[in-house]
């Protein structure tokens, strides 16, 4: 069965671990047979979102299996919309990252608005990344910019139980459940509150976190073959319009 | 390492002990390290007998005590109790008892389990925790350790052979090679917290980890089996 990662960065973390450049991306990749990825550079997430979209330009132009997510930045949205045009039009960027922990801006911020804003005019789905009960503003966000599709990252976080019921009532909001703590039961909960397997996704967070995290987590949600078919790839290149490798 | 059954009112449901051991029969763990969740958040001597009273019945599971930092005028009790019946773990639940550091409760009861040989396994930041512990001979495992924090815990563990590690949150792409390959194989035990996480993930790490087989062993069966003996 094909494999499409949604949730991926490319590039060095702060912490004690060795991932580094998009090869460790491609080398875990082949180890758990996933396809293709959809990455962010982790330059541009906590450091310098211009400068990294340009880097992770650079190394997706040599790995077709990889491709971008420009990260926008919601407190220099000017400079972020002109930077995810310029993204966009290399061809190889597919959505936008919004982060809101290393910006300091949450769903609800005047400045979260207007990226949202900028990413909705793109017209290209959105991850962001969710961490707490915040996620119950995103609703009323999104539906309020029609065509707007936003991947809630992290499924919320801690608090995925809230992050559920939002998904669960705005068509517009896919669940993806990354995160090193791997708290049982919550895709189960997200299907059980009224989430659609269609807006179940397959991400990683990988090369922070290993990609077996978030496989081992699809392993004991007890998915059947069609459903697991939906959540490892097939919504994947439905949202994206990506077609598998042959 | 880290197994607990029973009422969790945070949760939106509760595992029983039996729902436990069919969550372990259908995985590649053959054996746990347990408690009812009694103990820590309602009666610390009730929760111990139902412990011991309801793993009588379990082969493949072995009762882990626990006392309450928030009552340690009864530590020493129940300390007795748990040595008398022959166990040799004691976890400490610090988050959900809000017990920190340098609060008094939590020093004595440290104090008296370190006394009587018992292995700590211990929840929280080993940032905090780890620091007051050193120096001491204790045999802990941190059973809370993010992969972010891995550097921290390898500068203790260089120095504290006693210092162990579960691989329930080294999710990172090396963090288990890095463990074993800096400070020891002895220094890291399996631990997922079943059932209240995904046992998988961790299972699968520990798989596909780029360490030798006996070091795969010595993590998966091997370190525990010593903490026992």
């Amino acid at each position: 069965m094909p494999i499409i990662d949604v949730h991926a960065h490319v590039g060095r973390w702060q912490f004690h671990l060795s991932c580094g450049d998009a090869d460790d991306n491609l080398r875990l990749m082949d180890r758990y047979g996933i396809d293709l990825q959809l990455v962010s550079a982790s330059e541009a997430v906590v450091h310098d979102a211009v400068a990294g979209n340009s880097a992770l330009t650079k190394e997706l132009a040599s790995r077709p299996r990889l491709y971008g997510y420009a990260v926008v930045n919601p407190n220099r949205i000017e400079e972020s919309a002109a930077d995810l045009r310029r993204c966009l039009d290399s061809g190889r960027f597919v959505g936008a990252k919004i982060h809101t922990h290393y910006p300091g801006r949450l769903p609800g911020s005047r400045e979260m608005a207007g990226a949202f804003d900028v990413v909705a005019e793109a017209g290209v789905p959105l991850l962001l990344h969710t961490w707490g009960r915040e996620v119950l503003q995103l609703p009323d966000m999104v539906a309020s910019r029609p065509g707007l599709r936003v991947i809630m990252g992290h499924a919320g976080g801690e608090a995925w139980r809230e992050a559920a019921h939002a998904a669960a009532s705005c068509e517009g909001l896919y669940l993806e459940h990354c995160r090193t703590a791997a708290d049982s039961g919550r895709i189960a909960y997200a299907r059980e509150a009224g989430v659609p397997v269609e807006r179940l996704l397959f991400g990683t967070d990988a090369t922070l976190i290993d990609p077996c995290w978030s496989l081992g987590v699809l392993r004991d949600a007890g998915l059947t073959p069609a459903e697991l078919d939906r959540v490892l790839w097939r919504n994947a290149a439905d949202l994206f319009g990506l077609e598998i490798p042959a | 390492m880290d197994v607990l059954y029973g009422p969790w009112p945070r949760h939106h449901r509760d595992v029983t002990l039996a729902e436990v051991r069919r969550r372990l029969e259908h995985s590649p763990v053959g054996g746990a390290l347990a408690l009812s969740t009694r103990g820590p958040l309602f009666d610390d001597r009730a929760g111990n007998e139902e412990t011991l009273r309801d793993l009588a019945g379990c082969p493949e599971l072995r009762p882990v005590g626990t006392v309450d930092v928030r009552d340690a005028m009864t530590a020493e009790d129940r300390l007795d109790e748990l040595a008398a019946a022959g166990v040799r773990f004691l976890r400490l639940f610090t988050a959900e008892q809000a017990a920190e550091p340098g609060f008094p409760g939590y020093r004595r009861v440290v104090e008296l389990a370190l006394a009587r040989g018992m292995v700590l396994l211990h929840d929280g930041d080993p940032r905090r925790y780890g620091p007051p512990l050193m120096g001491r001979g204790a045999d802990v495992v941190f059973l809370d350790l993010h992969a972010y924090l891995l550097a921290d815990f390898l500068l203790m563990a260089r120095e504290e052979p006693g210092f162990r590690v579960t691989t329930r949150m080294l999710s990172g792409p090396d963090s288990v090679e890095r463990v074993v390959h800096s400070v020891g194989a002895r220094h890291l035990v399996f631990g997922s917290r079943t059932p209240f996480m995904d046992i998988s993930p961790s299972t699968l790490r520990l798989r596909y980890a780029d360490i030798s087989d006996d070091e795969r062993h010595a993590v998966a069966t091997g370190n525990v089996e010593e903490l026992l003996s």
